[in-house]
């Protein structure tokens, strides 16, 4: 094997005692153009961000900027668009990974208990497809079906003799619609999380309970729940994230509307930074978001750590 | 272990079908648009079966935006490239070099992928503006790959943790620089792992669309971008939509599939004997 060749003729290489050949130099060749890489992609956007957000400032003109302090926070702080927008983004991560975390939990007990039958696992399969579909292109599905002339959503709830549902066309709705978009696309890959979880309990653990005379819920509290609860709570933590991100969807079906309706916080930072060049709005926004970002990952991450010493 | 269907697996099986066809439906649906002539989408009651031999869509959606799939494609490839070019060094000193703060530094790299991408969209953009990268194939490369590294090296990192301490260490006896143990052992060593590292990267990259929203604007827009134009004011062609989404998903599908080959486990089996 390839291995077993070059130790033959490396050692009259390293007999040459050149810098090039020094250990600690090669290391840190091999990890500096990273962090360099990182550093500009990162800490650099992150001052430059913090910079921008205290002055007055247009992306068209950058040259002209206007130090006013703390003003775009303030501005934003009391601009309704902006507390909308932290409002859904707040209440889509709270009712739909909480909606997620319930049915990918049914689902999961209902996969587990089907795991003896060989075939179930093709229709695992199926049912893990909605993550893997481009963000991007679920907006699309979702505006075709949900569409308000064409829709086969309407036409199908018609039939039953209910609806029309207005869909992304009226303020409740069009959040709720975004709501089960997500759950839609995301409890999959909470219910990948959960199974595993459950998998890993030792079936001896249920035989034991089982002889104990314990209920469903007792199982439930005491032995699935403790089970699961750290691999949860990872999953929780990056789906927060990627509700702090949410942007993708919600441009293509509803641009933030009907009015303010589903207004969300990347889409609000977005806006101001490339639709109106407000970059000192826009950046104050980012700002938020990433702080908001960083409060919750290092707290949830403490958390984790917690539930994994136990 | 027992395979045989039993009466109560029914309660369970019934609740698994409805949700696969939730799951399934809405794409299914969209995919059957693809082909189906302008007529036939827009119809109500709806076409429900198309005819599979009607490809005009897709034609019409290949030949008038091809040079924005091939955009996205080398954005895509570059930045896997670059993504691994420079991850796989950095995991492998991580892992291998003992050095002060090691573990900070690799929790930095980690902690890197918490960053929200809208909170680097104004640098970033003001930065490539400035040294002439926007709306440019390089340009975009930078970001898909900068974006993708610290997941990449962290995922790097668990790989090449699996080649076998004894193998690098006999490997240094016989005086190999890090250059060489990286180049001659690890690297053909965690071959599958890079393997599933790529498709992550080309994954992740495919999909983007924010970044590419603001990033480009003629030359180097790519399949997405053009995509969510298709829902803009007037006339919504439907059909269009359909067929692009269906060529959007193919290359990760295929991607996977070809990578699927290399992604082999067990090839370090009995590089060592305990």
């Amino acid at each position: 094997m390839a291995y077993a060749v070059s130790m033959t003729r490396a050692p009259k290489e390293a007999t040459r005692r050149s810098f090039l050949h020094d250990d600690r130099f090669q290391m840190m060749v091999f990890i500096a153009p990273t962090c360099i890489f990182l550093a500009l992609l990162t800490i650099w956007p992150f001052i430059y961000s913090v910079y921008l957000s205290l002055h007055a400032v247009k992306l068209t003109a950058m040259q002209r900027a206007v130090f006013i302090g703390l003003d775009n926070y303030i501005n934003l702080l009391t601009d309704p668009l902006f507390l909308r927008a932290m409002l859904n983004t707040g209440m889509l991560a709270v009712t739909s990974i909480t909606c997620e975390i319930v049915i990918a939990f049914v689902i999961a007990k209902a996969f587990v208990s089907l795991s003896h039958l060989k075939w179930v696992n093709g229709l695992r399969s199926l049912f893990m497809i909605p993550m893997m579909v481009t963000p991007l292109i679920v907006g699309m599905i979702f505006s075709y079906v949900f569409n308000p002339v064409l829709g086969i959503a309407n036409y199908l709830l018609g039939g039953v003799g209910l609806g029309p549902v207005p869909w992304f066309g009226g303020s409740t709705a069009a959040m709720i619609s975004i709501l089960l978009i997500n759950i839609w696309q995301w409890t999959p890959f909470m219910m990948l999380l959960i199974m595993a979880g459950l998998l890993s309990i030792r079936a001896d653990l249920y035989e034991a309970a089982r002889v104990d005379g314990a209920k469903w819920h007792h199982v439930m509290r005491f032995l699935e729940i403790p089970s699961i609860k750290g691999i949860v709570l990872l999953g929780v933590i990056l789906r927060i994230i990627d509700t702090l991100r949410f942007f993708d969807v919600v441009y293509v079906t509803t641009r933030g509307g009907p009015g303010d309706s589903t207004m969300v916080l990347t889409l609000y930072a977005y806006q101001q930074n490339f639709q109106f060049f407000q970059a000192g709005v826009g950046s104050a926004a980012a700002v938020i978001i990433l702080v908001i970002s960083i409060v919750i990952t290092t707290f949830a991450v403490k958390l984790l750590r917690r539930i994994e010493d136990e | 272990m027992n395979s045989t269907f039993r009466l109560r697996d029914v309660g369970p099986l019934v609740l698994v079908l409805g949700f696969v066809f939730i799951s399934v439906a809405p794409i299914l649906w969209l995919t059957l648009g693809a082909f189906k002539p302008t007529a036939d989408i827009i119809a109500i009651p709806p076409v429900w079966i198309p005819d599979f031999t009607y490809l005009q869509n897709f034609r019409d959606v290949l030949t008038q935006f091809w040079p924005f799939i091939v955009n996205s494609l080398v954005a895509t490839i570059g930045a896997t490239i670059l993504a691994l070019v420079l991850a796989v060094p950095t995991a492998f000193a991580l892992v291998n070099h003992r050095f002060k703060g090691r573990e900070a530094l690799a929790d930095w790299i980690l902690s890197t992928r918490m960053m929200p991408p809208i909170a680097a969209a104004v640098p970033l953009f003001v930065i490539f503006r400035g040294v002439g990268l926007l709306d440019s194939l390089p340009g975009l490369i930078i970001a898909y790959a900068g974006f993708n590294l610290p997941f990449a090296v962290w995922m790097t990192m668990s790989f090449v943790r699996r080649v076998p301490k004894e193998l690098i260490e006999a490997a240094r006896l016989e005086g190999c620089t890090w250059w060489q143990v990286l180049k001659d052992v690890v690297l053909p060593l965690s071959k599958s792992g890079l393997a599933a590292v790529a498709t992550f990267v080309f994954i992740f990259a495919w999909n983007e669309f924010m970044l590419a929203l603001f990033l480009t604007t003629r030359e180097a827009k790519t399949f997405p971008v053009v995509i969510s134009s298709f829902v803009g004011t007037g006339r919504v062609y439907w059909e269009y939509i359909a067929a692009a989404s269906i060529i959007q998903c193919l290359p990760p599908v295929l991607f996977t599939f070809f990578m699927q080959k290399h992604i082999v486990s067990g090839v370090t089996m009995g590089a060592v004997k305990d």
